[in-house]
């Protein structure tokens, strides 16, 4: 247990400009779950590319089980028993299990021909000595995100690694996935010996999981603790370098009449395939509605219908008493609804244009911008681009800077600065916080809860299942377009919300 | 005073400048070498590049004329490129102005030219507006891509002028030609040269155009909407109603150009001579301007001395031609020193995303 399997020794990494990792000394110990946290930017990626070979350290040296590393690249890597499965997967999508697990080696029938009999015997041998349960000749589009990452894992056990790396493994699996994934881990560990890093800014899977933690901060590698001798308020605050506020979320007032309104609504995706069938729901002034759902199933298609931006096959849509159904985005608006989308860069922002620019778009035409009704005075523009900029604690070099440029997180607040800004008593907000740092993050959920409070109907969804139960007073779980249960948030778990988002829950049976 | 510098770079961007002028001399240097091959006198051939252009009133007047057309059919495509999309049909919109121009012009004569050249100007305008209106009509209703439609449009043009200025409305003597009747001519600004007052008029249109994409509410909706047209529809723009005004306004600058081209330089409409695929050359200015007002003004000057400058080295025995091998090479150098400036800056980048090719090539990874 006590032996150093991996040790940075000085290890820095310098990008044009950015100092990425700064001097980093770490030890990692055979035959345990260390955890790596820190906020976006931090260095923890790097790091790990490091260890995987795809960078090669500025300074200082890395060993793998006492041998010093000369030569860094993946292939090396993997000879060294390093495997790595990546946020986004690298499968093909037409192949079966077996057939992915053994590409780049496969099993030769002969010299030339593929052995697939062999490729999904090798498949069985694997799945029955760690006990990854996944059915071999199964094509990879057909299973689920959870098993997929199985196959990934599987991949890199079927190269002999016995070093694992996992970057933010739990992003798009749901709680029951993420319980999965723990059990396969905890088992790789005990009987099998291995060693598994864990890169997440989930600190309470840092929590279930881990045997040791390490912090990252602006490149720097702040702590490293037992993760008994921590908790999740200690974790935060190191991660963030203050203190960070996370139970001060205070609701108040009371839910007042209904301002979202959705009639048995029907919408198809882009290919024109029914993605949202039926749905239903209702949002009062001074109340937040959370949709949780797995991505895929209606939610996008159902909020891009609400705010205009998505045509309505059938059903009718309410906003504030009116009727929105067919309705352009910009006549939706005018109806009192505000948004923030899920995408923010194709949607949410002109990225050519300044932050400026981007904080007026459905201002330009008040009075006080505009000289004669046709001349811009950007004076008074940029007087009021820099009262939100200060308002909404922008960072960034100015509100002459081109958007494009700036961090997620800085760009999300060039977006809600604007779209909260117009005081609406109807906001529909989608994905606040994806790819946005804790310091950042609490910033949006204070702000959300004080539109809330002030009177306003919020809809919200979020792939952040903790965000919806955090900010939501209600939440309702969709499934394959359809809600699959409606519940108030302290009357419900995660694990019981994951069910009905799975379409297994008690609702869908009904 | 920092301040004061930033403002400075954003407003003057001296890369681009500096890019502009390196491509120039490179493209004249390369040029040289061809004169030299061609066994051309390459010192008496520049000479008269840089003199003729300016050595007498009248070649400044064609020189002036020539950039005056160069840059309303530039700014007419850039007007387009705020909302983005792209008129390549300026040229049959231009010819058909002009058409309609002259009919007024030869059907009213006799009539005050205060009457005359407005309605001359309108219905140069109205039919340059329509025939761009045809193609926006079709990318914002159906989705069909403007660049296809506005080509094929000029073709149509170009076949169907002929039938008018060489047999319908024609007035003049020639096989082709529909007079413009004196009294309505602008008048001569330079003696003996084809400038005219169309200039000035153009002037005003050209600051009215920087004034509006540059300064006015109107036109920083129009740069959102070519920029990203889903935020703009997001954000409450009528993106489609915007664009379709836009394409005609387009339209209208080349209608309006075909008829100074020939209330003004040419006097009576031949379809070969009104437009010698002006539009073009506009479109090519407009491209390096990096479909910016005032640099469109500017390189439409530099282009139109190119010009005027290789007719003064015809006079020395260098074929015309070369004025289309100078502005080739300007246009290649340009593309290409943009190439460089985007090497340097993302040789870092790059080395990065070998190294990615080639986790992906051995690691069957991919780092994201």
């Amino acid at each position: 247990m006590e032996e150093a399997i991996i040790r940075f020794e000085h290890i820095s990494m310098e990008f044009p400009g950015v100092l990425a990792n700064d001097d980093i000394s770490l030890s990692i110990r055979q035959g345990e779950v260390f955890a790596l946290v820190g906020e976006n930017g931090a260095g923890k990626s790097t790091l790990m590319n490091i260890l995987y070979g795809i960078n090669t350290p500025t300074a200082g040296n890395l060993y793998v089980r006492g041998e010093k590393v000369t030569s860094f690249s993946p292939k090396a890597a993997i000879d060294r028993g390093i495997g790595m499965v990546h946020q986004h997967f690298m499968l093909v999508p037409s192949f079966t299990v077996a057939q992915n697990i053994v590409l780049g080696h496969e099993p030769k029938n002969g010299k030339l021909l593929f052995d697939n009999k062999k490729a999904e015997k090798l498949t069985r041998d694997l799945v029955a000595e760690y006990g990854l349960a996944v059915d071999p000749s199964a094509e990879v589009r057909d299973i689920s995100v959870g098993l997929q990452q199985r196959v990934e894992i599987l991949k890199t056990l079927y190269r002999g690694a016995d070093i694992l790396i996992l970057d933010e493994p739990t992003a798009v699996l749901t709680p029951q996935e993420t319980d999965e994934l723990f059990e396969v881990i905890r088992r790789i560990v005990r009987e099998k010996g291995m060693t598994v890093i864990i890169i997440t800014h989930k600190l309470y899977e840092v929590m279930a999981i881990s045997d040791r933690v390490g912090v990252m901060r602006q490149g720097k590698l702040i702590g490293v603790e037992n993760t008994k001798d921590l908790n999740e308020k200690i974790l935060a605050s190191m991660m963030v370098g203050r203190p960070v506020l996370f139970d001060h979320l205070e609701k108040t007032g009371e839910p007042g009449e209904v301002a979202i309104e959705v009639d048995n609504l029907f919408v198809s995706d882009n290919r024109g395939l029914p993605a949202v069938r039926g749905v239903s729901l209702s949002v009062k002034k001074g109340e937040v509605l959370g949709i949780a759902a797995i991505e895929g199933n209606g939610q996008s298609e159902l909020l891009e219908a609400i705010t205009g931006m998505r045509k309505i096959n059938r059903g009718k849509v309410t906003i504030c008493g009116q009727e929105a159904t067919g309705k352009t985005p910009g006549e939706i608006r005018e109806l009192g609804l505000s948004h923030v989308p899920e995408d923010r860069l194709s949607t949410g922002v002109d990225k050519l244009a300044s932050v400026a620019d981007n904080l007026l778009i459905g201002r330009q035409k008040e009075k006080r911008f505009n000289l004669f009704g046709f001349h811009q005075r950007r004076s008074t523009v940029e007087r009021y681009a820099e009262e939100l900029y200060e308002k909404f604690d922008i960072r960034g070099a100015g509100i002459h800077t081109e958007v494009g440029s700036m961090s997620g997180g800085n760009m999300q607040k060039v977006v809600v600065a604007r779209e909260f800004s117009f005081d609406a008593p109807v906001l529909v907000i989608s994905q606040p916080t994806r790819g946005v740092d804790i310091g950042a993050m609490e910033f949006f959920h204070t702000r959300i809860i004080e539109k809330r409070n002030d009177g306003a109907a919020i809809l919200l969804s979020s792939a952040d299942l903790d965000e919806v139960f955090r900010l939501s007073d209600r939440i309702i779980t969709l499934y394959e377009g359809k809600i699959t249960g409606e519940f108030t948030t302290n009357e419900i778990t995660k694990e019981e919300i994951g069910l009905y988002m799975t379409g297994t829950g008690e609702g869908a049976k009904a | 005073m920092s301040k004061a510098f930033a403002w400075i770079r954003r407003k003057l961007n001296p890369g681009y400048i500096a890019s502009v002028a390196v491509s120039i001399v490179v493209a004249l240097l390369i040029d040289a070498v061809i004169l030299l091959i061609a066994g051309h006198d390459t010192i008496t051939a520049y000479r008269e590049l840089f003199v003729y252009p300016f050595s007498s009133g009248r070649h400044i007047g064609e020189m002036l004329e020539y950039a005056m057309v160069l840059c309303m059919c530039g700014l007419a495509c850039v007007i387009g490129s705020r909302v983005g999309i792209f008129n390549v049909g300026g040229e049959g919109q231009l010819l058909l102005g002009g058409l309609i121009a002259a009919r007024i012009g030869s059907m009213m004569n006799g009539m005050s030219p205060w009457v005359v050249i407005p309605c001359a100007a309108l219905g140069a305008m109205a039919v340059g507006g329509l025939y761009a209106f045809i193609p926006g009509i079709l990318k914002v209703k159906l989705k069909v891509n403007e660049v296809i439609t506005t080509i094929m449009l000029n073709s149509v043009a170009a076949a169907a002028i002929p039938f008018f200025s060489s047999s319908l409305w024609k007035t003049s003597r020639f096989n082709e030609g529909i007079d413009v009747p004196t009294d309505f001519r602008f008048t001569t600004l330079i003696p003996t040269s084809n400038l005219t007052t169309a200039i000035i008029a153009s002037a005003v249109i050209t600051f009215f155009v920087w004034y509006v994409l540059q300064k006015t509410t109107k036109g920083y909706e129009m740069r959102l909407i070519g920029d990203n047209p889903r935020f703009a529809r997001f954000s409450g723009l009528k993106a489609d109603r915007i664009i379709i005004i836009t394409m005609v306004i387009s339209g209208v600058m080349c209608g309006l150009t075909g008829m100074f081209r020939v209330f003004g330089a040419e006097k009576t409409f031949i379809m070969t001579k009104v437009s010698k695929d002006y539009y073009f050359e506009g479109l090519m200015v407009a491209m390096i301007a990096q479909y910016q007002p005032i640099p469109t003004i500017i390189i439409s000057l530099i282009f139109a001395f190119l010009k005027t400058g290789a007719y003064g080295m015809k006079t020395v025995g260098v074929p015309i031609q070369i004025y289309w091998v100078i502005q080739a090479t300007v246009i290649f150098c340009m593309a290409g020193e943009k190439g460089i400036r985007a090497a340097i800056r993302k040789a870092g980048e790059r080395r990065a995303a070998e190294r990615d090719i080639l986790a992906r090539k051995e690691g069957g990874a991919v780092h994201e």
